[in-house]
């Protein structure tokens, strides 16, 4: 609960955090580890089920933030989002690797991509569309639960999955469409 | 393919599921950084940013933080565990001790100052063993063995860990001449070897040399040792007497 509090008393701060990272000051990692350790923590070991080695990914992407902050517009920048985008590819990296799965052809690049969180909320992974999600993926029925499982936590493609639950490809499809179909309708998105 | 027709494939590319061509289409269309399909990708990002969430709350060891900061050289990789915790103490007390004899006598000070050397070598010696543990600890550390198969070899093996570095143990090294020392490269492929710490053989001929921090193993095709004048050299100007092949691993 701590990191979740000190999150929304440091929300406004997050600019400042990220000026202070790229200028090198390790204290702002300091203070970026106690905003996002945990939570960075929390999903990959729910992606690689083990401590030791949730950890040494965290220590990776902790320090890719550190050295790619640059990449990071720090007017607009939410670093929390994009930490957790980069935890989220390093701990599925290491699962395809180690389970010899193929690395897919096109990854997606979190540095080509760190425009794209720019102006997020700096407090989005503890605003009330956080509670919102997970209230939604609690909700979900079981296929369409499991399948928003495989594709974040497992990192499986929609063609993996159908191999793994026995089921045709366009029957994966629709749960996954239907599954975030009723993520954007408890979040009231519309598909843009 | 227009944006309207990719709208949909928005949250698949942000879950990384979405399936050709769509997913190429969405990257050209980001690369060219179409508003319409910015704001949407934008969108779903955050989406599943929220996904990863809903991950159940757990909680990393206290090592974890200083390690992070002992990577980026932040004064507080000092307190590293219960080691270094105690010499620190012993420290202090040594140093209370040393204060209180240098009043007494000139030779007081002396034993003092050797016993802070002492002291400030074994919490050296921690932190070196306390490095090899945690590489050989490692869950993703590679072994590699060397010197087998040569006559009279420098034998030994190579540990390395992505995250913690690289650990070397010797045997059969010979003695060095006053003016010089062992030099450790990690040797990347395709370009030039990169030093990676100065060290010295016991009188056994046998050493143990951490080189702590991060190794990108799938870049690394070696580990060597060479001889160097004491000061180190920026690259090898010896032939190598240890050379250890890593395996090649998946890009």
């Amino acid at each position: 609960m701590l990191p979740l509090l000190m999150a929304v008393i440091a929300g406004p701060e997050e600019r400042a955090l990220v000026l202070r990272l790229q200028r090198r000051d390790p204290q702002a990692l300091a203070e970026l580890y106690d905003r996002y350790g945990r939570m960075a923590y929390s999903l990959v070991l729910r992606v690689v089920r083990d401590g030791a080695i949730a950890e040494d990914l965290v220590q990776e992407t902790f320090l890719r933030v550190w050295n790619r902050v640059h990449s990071i517009d720090s007017e607009k920048g939410s670093l929390g989002p994009w930490l957790l985008a980069i935890a989220r590819n390093r701990a599925i990296d290491y699962l395809r690797s180690s389970a010899g799965r193929e690395r897919k052809a096109v990854e997606l690049d979190e540095t080509d991509h760190a425009p794209l969180y720019s102006g997020m909320e700096a407090d989005i992974l503890i605003s009330d569309q956080a509670r919102r999600v997970k209230v939604a993926m609690e909700k979900l029925a079981p296929n369409y639960r499991t399948v928003m499982e495989l594709a974040y936590f497992e990192g499986l493609s929609q063609s993996e999955m159908a191999v793994q639950m026995g089921q045709p490809l366009g029957t994966i499809k629709t749960w996954v469409r239907t599954a975030l179909q009723s993520l954007r309708d408890e979040l009231g998105v519309v598909a843009s | 393919m227009n944006c309207e027709e990719l709208r949909e494939h928005y949250e698949l590319y942000a879950l990384d599921i979405a399936e050709e061509p769509e997913r190429s289409e969405v990257r050209a269309h980001l690369q060219r950084e179409c508003e319409v399909c910015m704001a949407g990708v934008k969108r779903a990002l955050e989406t599943a940013a929220l996904v990863g969430a809903t991950a159940p709350q757990a909680q990393p060891s206290a090592k974890l933080r200083r390690r992070i900061l002992a990577s980026v050289g932040s004064e507080e990789r000092r307190s590293s565990g219960l080691p270094w915790w105690a010499a620190a103490l012993a420290m202090a007390a040594l140093l209370v001790i040393a204060v209180y004899f240098a009043a007494s006598s000139n030779r007081y000070r002396e034993q003092a100052a050797r016993l802070r050397g002492e002291m400030g070598a074994q919490a050296g010696q921690i932190a070196r063993l306390t490095q090899a543990f945690a590489i050989l600890s490692g869950p993703r550390t590679t072994e590699v063995s060397f010197g087998g198969a040569q006559p009279r070899p420098p034998a030994g093996k190579v540990f390395v860990n992505p995250s913690r570095g690289v650990l070397l143990i010797a045997s059969n090294l010979p003695r060095t001449a006053a003016d010089k020392i062992y030099e450790m490269w990690l040797i990347p492929r395709g370009a030039k070897p990169v030093p990676a710490g100065l060290f010295q053989s016991q009188d056994d001929g046998s050493a143990l040399h951490v080189r702590p921090g991060l190794v990108d193993v799938a870049s690394t095709a070696a580990v060597a040792v060479t001889l160097e004048n004491q000061a180190g050299a920026d690259q090898p100007t010896t032939t190598p007497l240890i050379m250890a092949a890593l395996p090649a691993t998946n890009p």
